[in-house]
């Protein structure tokens, strides 16, 4: 691969707008999870049952006609006839916001509390809820998908490259992953997990699970790949000058599958985030009080939050856009490196 | 005019309809004699009938099989006549016989599992039951018994059915859910007629049925109950709001959901009271050694935190009862601090030890047992300077609320230093945790009461197997657990009701004073029953169609 295909590459991608458009939201979306604890009101684990199933606090900026820096009211939740919560708002006293104090963006003076996307049963922010779970949902599927990476280019480079019996054992292998269902395999190994793992524990043996079943398919494509590659006259050349059979899967043979594994990796990136999201939101994967955007939806499984807190619906919109995102990108990259796509 | 009176009155109670229940698992058995969950139960309640049964509202015992009884003075020998008018599924008579067969050949038949044989068995020692005619029975118990007339609610079977069975040793797996459903022969209102696994039974109405209205009409009025098997609560309340179940079992949680739609979907939510299911925390108390590995259950340092009585106050003292109400039950529900339910009426007490949710009183507690704070004040630590850190066992999905619970209270035992693992388990698996494996800190868990305090004797005497805290003791290991069991065995040879609860009274003091399980909330029973059935009663004990037999559909 030489450099004026890699910059022909870039771009080809740089204009594709939708791309760019879905980079920029990645891009935010990353900003929100490195920058959570600046960013969010609250730590994630913040609780004050006085606000279970707050909805979003409104911030005032008139006082009458006045126009004053911009201050929230408190609330005090009470029941109704129906036992339906109702929150009333109390405008006798004003609570200014505070910007960047105690190494927080916003904040405001307890009893009142600041909830931008309203909280969920236990009275926790869901803004900051949502941005520290993006440190667990964006960050797993790209831990993931980098060990599987690896697995997959060393299994199926040498798969390609030495054939005959070893191709024949490690695809099988391959197979046998492939063959059972992802869903399940994940559930029956997230079952062999010790059940007193810390949050930390729990994290990682996610990871790990989630990298173990996506390593196979990839695998089988890059052997794909090297099984033709390796006929080609600089392999020949450079087994002629005695390079070591690793030395040329790694610097000769890998290099070429890039394009396509990159793509590929972005795509899967999608379905980790996705797999992490549907382990959590069963109960299995990362648990309370840490938060990923699965654990969250857990709550929107019943009907009556859902219908009276449609905001603890929102971690669901914030996994769309950033599967959406990856998928986008990967077919964007795919396309940039397809050769046959270009001018 | 009276005349016509009676014929309006008469003109409410109609023949006909049906009514469609859910239920949230198939049956696991019809044969109510080796059956232990209570899905099968709900299912077996509508076809078999007992001696006795409950009145489900002065909770005292009544006739029901048999007509009267009557009882020598020294309170051990009963004599139990039978009705005469009552016929079995396929129209032969009951007799004195099948009541002895269903206890001297079922029940305390040695290779049969019966479910039932504990309560029945009195300091070891069986009841003799005898014919006396084919009406008449006569039972003679080893010792006075004073639950004994309420045990007598056991399901009786038909022998002419199952002789065949228990005579080829297979009575065990007679009537399991593959049985043609006419082959299932009881005395109930009404009798199976269509099984399909997975999705509905459907019950069929019994023209034979013994009981008559107070106007003479045959009962019951209902031709058809239909049981939906839907596992997911959710479902259940999306089907009754759509119109395809008839009633649905309700929390606090879905009453602001359902409440509003009451007069335009046409039904009402029946509040029954406070419901029997205690949900508690229990901390594991075994100091057993485990015999396969000869290393103890529990680690020693947990169980000197576990023992300590301080320990379990301040823990106490840390459950935010009101606010788990709120948040889960929406303001619908009750903290309890006694062993009992108010909905198990004569023997309960509100009169004991109760402890408000009071971090600063919990953080007091421990430091006068000697616990503190590192110097940072993030770890609590024992007075031996170990940091108290320990797992935390729940349960998920089917008891929803308890998962949540969880949260909460983990949440404030770390606002006290300690380091909690919060661990979701299978229902399963948490059971075999605490009846066999015994590998666990503290567990969140629920058990189902009742009327009769004796009934709770395996969760309470110290010989127990449901002893969560410290189960199966040779003799008891704390003088309060040995005055428990004095409470239990004097309570169950007096007869008189009144010195009965003076007993029963001091045996919740006990339990709320010395904490062995810390309880939390309980919550109502409710139901929502669509408004085209009349004489409907619901209550605590028995649910909404406890009195299915007179239930007709406007």
């Amino acid at each position: 691969m030489n450099n004026s295909r890699i910059s022909l590459a870039f771009k080809s991608f740089r204009q594709n707008r939708m791309a760019m458009i879905c980079l920029w939201v990645l891009g935010l979306l990353y900003g929100l999870a490195i920058f959570a604890d600046l960013i969010s009101p609250y730590s994630y684990a913040d609780e004050d049952r006085n606000f279970s199933y707050c909805p979003p606090t409104s911030i005032e900026f008139f006082d009458g006609p006045k126009i004053v820096p911009p201050f929230v009211y408190q609330k005090h939740l009470t029941f109704d006839a129906m036992h339906r919560r109702v929150f009333v708002v109390d405008r006798s006293q004003k609570y200014p916001l505070h910007f960047l104090r105690g190494g927080r963006l916003i904040q405001v003076d307890a009893p009142a509390r600041l909830y931008l996307w309203g909280a969920d049963a236990r009275g926790r922010d869901l803004f900051s809820r949502i941005c520290y779970g993006a440190r667990i949902s964006l960050s797993i599927g790209l831990i993931g998908v980098a060990i599987s990476f690896i697995f997959g280019l060393l299994i199926g480079g040498m798969a390609g490259f030495y054939g005959g019996w070893i191709d024949g054992i490690l695809m099988r292998v391959c197979e046998m992953f492939m063959m059972v269902p992802g869903f399940y395999l994940m559930l029956a190994l997230r079952a062999a997990v010790p059940e007193n793992f810390n949050s930390v524990q729990v994290y990682i043996s996610v990871v790990l699970i989630l990298a173990l079943i996506g390593w196979a398919s990839l695998a089988r494509i890059i052997r794909g790949m090297t099984l033709s590659l390796r006929e080609r006259d600089y392999v020949l050349a450079a087994k002629t000058f005695g390079v070591s059979d690793l030395g040329i899967i790694c610097k000769h043979i890998l290099p070429q599958t890039v394009s396509y594994s990159l793509a590929t990796l972005m795509l899967s990136v999608s379905s980790y985030i996705l797999a992490e999201a549907g382990l959590s939101m069963v109960g299995l994967g990362i648990q309370d009080p840490v938060p990923s955007w699965g654990n969250l939806l857990s709550n929107a499984m019943e009907i009556v939050p859902v219908i009276f807190a449609p905001w603890i619906l929102l971690p669901g919109l914030f996994i769309f856009m950033a599967v959406m995102c990856f998928n986008v990108i990967g077919d964007a990259l795919r396309d940039a490196f397809d050769p046959m796509f270009q001018d | 005019m009276i005349g016509l009176f009676l014929v309006q009155a008469q003109a409410a109670s109609r023949y006909g309809g049906s009514l469609v229940e859910a239920v949230s698992s198939d049956p696991k058995t019809f044969n109510d004699i080796v059956s232990t969950d209570a899905n099968s139960r709900v299912i077996t309640s509508l076809l078999f009938e007992g001696l006795t049964t409950e009145d489900p509202f002065t909770l005292k015992v009544i006739p029901n099989l048999a007509k009267s009884w009557d009882v020598s003075p020294d309170g051990l020998r009963w004599v139990f006549h039978l009705r005469t008018d009552v016929r079995w599924f396929d129209g032969v008579f009951l007799s004195a016989d099948d009541v002895v067969f269903t206890f001297n050949d079922l029940i305390y038949n040695p290779d049969i599992p019966s479910s039932c044989k504990d309560v029945l068995t009195i300091e070891g020692k069986p009841l003799t039951v005898e014919k006396i005619d084919d009406h008449t029975v006569r039972v003679i118990l080893p010792v006075k018994f004073a639950p004994f007339l309420r045990a007598m609610g056991q399901s009786i079977l038909p022998k002419h059915c199952l002789m065949k069975a228990l005579r080829d040793k297979k009575f065990s797996f007679t009537w399991g859910i593959d049985t043609p459903v006419e082959q299932i022969i009881g005395t109930g209102p009404f009798q199976l007629s269509e099984y399909h696994p997975g999705e509905r039974l459907v019950f069929k109405r019994n023209p034979h049925y013994w009981k008559k209205s107070k106007t003479q009409e045959q009962l019951p009025y209902l031709d058809k109950i239909v049981f939906l098997i839907i596992q997911d609560h959710q479902a259940q309340l999306l089907k009754f709001m759509d119109g395809e179940l008839d009633a649905v079992g309700i929390s606090g949680s879905d009453y602001p959901l359902l409440k509003p739609l009451e007069a335009s979907r046409q039904f009402h939510i029946f509040e029954a009271g406070a419901a029997y299911d205690a949900n508690f925390v229990v901390l594991n108390q075994n100091p057993r050694l485990n015999p396969k590995t000869h290393r103890p259950f529990l680690d020693a340092v947990k169980l000197s935190w576990f023992t300590n009585l301080s320990f379990r106050k301040a823990l106490a003292h840390a459950i935010d009862k009101k606010k788990i109400i709120e948040i889960l039950n929406n303001g619908l529900g009750l903290s309890q601090d006694g062993p009992m339910s108010p909905g198990s009426g004569f023997f309960y007490t509100p009169d004991v030890m109760t402890y408000d949710y009071d971090l600063k009183k919990a953080k007091e507690i421990l430091k006068q047992a000697g616990f503190h704070l590192s110097p940072d004040g993030g770890t609590l630590k024992d007075p031996q300077g170990h940091p108290v850190e320990f797992n935390f066992y729940t349960a998920n999905a089917a008891s929803a609320g308890r998962e949540a619970m969880s949260g909460i209270i983990r949440f404030d035992l770390e606002r006290l230093g300690m380091k909690v693992n919060l661990v979701t388990v299978e229902f399963n698996t948490l059971v075999n945790k605490l009846m066999s494996s015994y590998d666990w800190d503290m567990v969140m868990i629920g058990l189902t009461g009742g009327v009769e305090p004796h009934f709770g004797q395996n969760v309470w005497a110290s010989s127990g197997g449901l002893h969560l805290w410290n189960p199966r003791q040779k003799t008891p290991a704390t003088l309060w657990e040995k005055r428990i069991d004095e409470i239990f065995n004097e309570g169950a040879q007096e007869l008189d009701e009144n010195k009965r609860k003076i007993l029963y009274d001091e045996f919740q003091r006990i339990v709320a004073e010395k904490l062995p399980v810390i309880y939390t909330v309980l919550n109502m029973d409710m139901y929502a029953v669509r408004d085209k059935f009349g004489n409907l009663k619901p209550s605590v004990n028995g649910g909404a169609f406890h009195n299915i037999e007179e239930i007709y559909k406007k």
